[in-house]
């Protein structure tokens, strides 16, 4: 087996208990079924990936019932922490929080960060009508900008967007422009300035906001709109972290690059939506340099995660 | 700005009558609302603007919220009333202007009424459609309902100009953040998936698609649309006999508020040269000679910029050669 050299800072994973819970609600897809530990290793192997970073996908853990998804996001946490008891320096975990339950998703946090040493927490791009810079998120972003959290954003089709074209999958275009919407939210109400420490790392290579960026830098010109934005624009968005996932091309990440920079970039795969050795593929054919490729592989996300450099023997 | 040569395919006229209608509405009016661009535009502005950068023709067109506000009676009147005022801006100055006309979609009778008065009576260059238009939910272009138009479109071999709008689904989301700056770009992603994954694009295969903003987000999405196309491959081939890329790659793409080398990179990574127009969305932007300043900063050879800014859009519009 070749040299393990990559981070995967998007990976999921699907804890059994989790998944009978979710089929009683709707029969989750079929890769989701079929899900093991294993096979997110082997997909590892294939890919030359030495840890995953895991999280939980889409549907998430909120159903309306605050117990139920404080519940949810436990035993998902705790499932997540035997995988990485089981498999040493083969998983990280970016942990579930009942979000919008707020009292029960800072008690999520304190026990995921402190008593299991998560790597870092996983939110959604939407919840509801609410998109992450809005006020509801303060209390919880004080919290996580206290402990200079890691905060991996997932999307969300939001209800705004369900079933809007017959032909075609709401995953085609509606989950990259949740991501697009949540990283608009999060600088153009301020609140990425306000919470600085709190490191992002968007999925699929910031959704669509790279393509976007004229009519940010347009908004950000209008006074009352600057006036939020002590930093400016473009430092908050050359801050955030961005996921390869699904987005492994030069479309994307040459775009993603002009706009946020490469050293922004990490590796990310969906797995098991999509396989990891696609993205490894998918990379090297973007026409970056070999110095961007290993930052994109490793060394850019250790600027996150510091504490994972003894696993990587590049 | 020396060398007068460049055909601006995106750029909006706004017609006194238009503005009576916008002012009437008040805060019925759909988004973006009556907004100063919209208030201070006069043609005399537009020929300034375009002098400045050296356009020698501009396509109007009538910009967001579009025609219709839910009356087709005052639809179909002022459609006619904004083609006959752009129809005078052309007959006045037959070289700097060109129309693409309104119609009072989605009424679909007095289109296709308003679609021959446009391209017969006026002379009209084209036909400007929104991206999306609300009958009993929202519809996007590909939907059954639109096919009438889309056959009589394409039986003309009509060149139509597509403009984005707030799509009801998601108009004010965000207090902070106008619908502007995501939701145009993303409907016109929307209804170029509807145009193609539904079919439409192959089953009219002479209609000239201008699409605007560089394509709202579809490049950059192309992974997933190149993925979802690869999943249901008797769909596909039902759907798009020569494949997705071939229907992605005949349409027409203008570089209006996108001029920044992230995007213009990414759409040249899918999209030929040959496809790729001047547009500046005046009167929003910065102006006409920023985009122009914009534009050159993007990474185009000469000769790639001289096809941008003339000869493709020439060949769509030879009347101007």
């Amino acid at each position: 087996m070749a040299a393990l050299t990559r981070i995967d800072v998007h990976h999921h994973f699907v804890p059994p208990a989790y998944r009978d819970e979710m089929n009683k609600k709707r029969p989750m897809q079929p890769c989701m079924q079929t899900w093991t530990i294993q096979n997110s290793i082997d997909d590892m192997d294939k890919a030359g990936t030495q840890i995953a970073l895991v999280s939980i996908t889409l549907p998430g853990l909120y159903f309306g019932h605050v117990e139920e998804a404080r519940k949810l996001s436990r035993l998902c946490n705790d499932y997540g922490m035997e995988m990485i008891r089981n498999h040493p320096g083969r998983f990280g975990l970016f942990a579930a929080i009942p979000w919008p339950d707020v009292e029960g998703s800072l008690k999520e946090v304190e026990y995921a960060l402190d008593t299991l040493k998560a790597d870092g927490i996983c939110m959604y791009t939407s919840y509801g009508d609410r998109w992450l810079g809005h006020n509801d998120f303060n209390p919880l972003f004080e919290e996580l900008n206290r402990r200079k959290a890691i905060v991996y954003v997932h999307p969300h089709a939001a209800a705004c967007c369900a079933n809007l074209i017959p032909e075609v999958n709401e995953s085609i275009i509606e989950y990259g422009t949740d991501t697009t919407r949540a990283i608009n939210s999060m600088i153009f109400t301020g609140a990425s300035a306000r919470y600085p420490n709190i490191q992002w790392i968007w999925s699929h290579a910031g959704g669509t906001m790279p393509f976007l960026i004229e009519r940010m830098v347009n908004l950000a010109k209008i006074p009352q709109v600057a006036a939020k934005l002590p930093n400016g624009l473009m430092p908050e968005l050359k801050r955030f972290y961005y996921d390869t996932a699904q987005a492994s091309n030069a479309v994307a990440l040459g775009a993603l690059k002009q706009v946020a920079g490469a050293s922004q970039i990490v590796f990310g795969t969906d797995y098991p939506y999509r396989l990891s050795i696609e993205h490894v593929e998918g990379v090297a054919g973007a026409g970056l340099s070999k110095d961007e490729m290993i930052g994109i592989d490793h060394r850019n996300a250790l600027r996150l995660l510091p504490n994972l450099a003894k696993l990587i023997k590049a | 700005m020396p060398d007068p040569h460049r055909i601006d395919i995106h750029h909006h006229f706004v017609p006194q009558i238009y503005k009576d209608a916008l002012i009437a509405l008040g805060s019925a009016c759909p988004e973006p609302g009556y907004q100063p661009p919209i208030a201070n535009w006069t043609e005399q502005r537009s020929l300034d603007q375009m002098d400045e950068a050296g356009i020698t023709t501009a396509m109007i067109s009538v910009t967001t919220p579009g025609i219709h506000f839910g009356n087709d009676a005052a639809a179909a009147k002022l459609a006619r009333q904004c083609n006959d005022a752009g129809a005078k801006m052309v007959a006045d100055r037959p070289k700097r202007f060109g129309l693409f006309a309104a119609l009072p979609l989605p009424d679909i009778d007095a289109s296709l009424k308003e679609i021959a008065y446009a391209l017969d009576q006026l002379k009209a260059d084209g036909i400007g459609l929104y991206t999306d238009y609300e009958s009993g939910g929202v519809k996007f272009l590909g939907d059954k309902k639109f096919a009438p138009i889309l056959e009589e479109l394409n039986r003309r071999k009509a060149l139509v100009f597509v403009h984005p709008t707030s799509c009801i689904c998601c108009s004010n989301l965000q207090p902070d953040i106008a619908d502007a700056v995501i939701e145009y770009g993303t409907d016109t992603t929307r209804t170029i998936a509807s145009l193609v994954f539904g079919g439409a694009a192959a089953r009219y295969p002479n209609i000239r698609w201008i699409f605007c903003h560089a394509g709202g987000t579809m490049p950059y999405l192309i992974q997933r649309f190149i993925d979802f196309s690869g999943r249901d491959k008797a769909a596909t081939a039902t759907a798009m006999p020569s494949g997705m890329m071939h229907e992605l790659t005949r349409f027409y793409y203008d570089l209006a508020q996108t001029a920044h080398p992230g995007p213009v990179g990414a759409l040249r990574e899918i999209i030929p040269n040959s496809q790729i127009l001047f547009g500046t969305d005046y009167p929003y932007g910065a102006g006409c000679l920023d985009q122009v300043k914009k534009i050159a900063d993007c990474g185009f050879s000469a000769a790639e910029l001289a096809a941008i800014d003339r000869t493709n859009a020439l060949k769509l519009l030879p009347r101007f050669a």
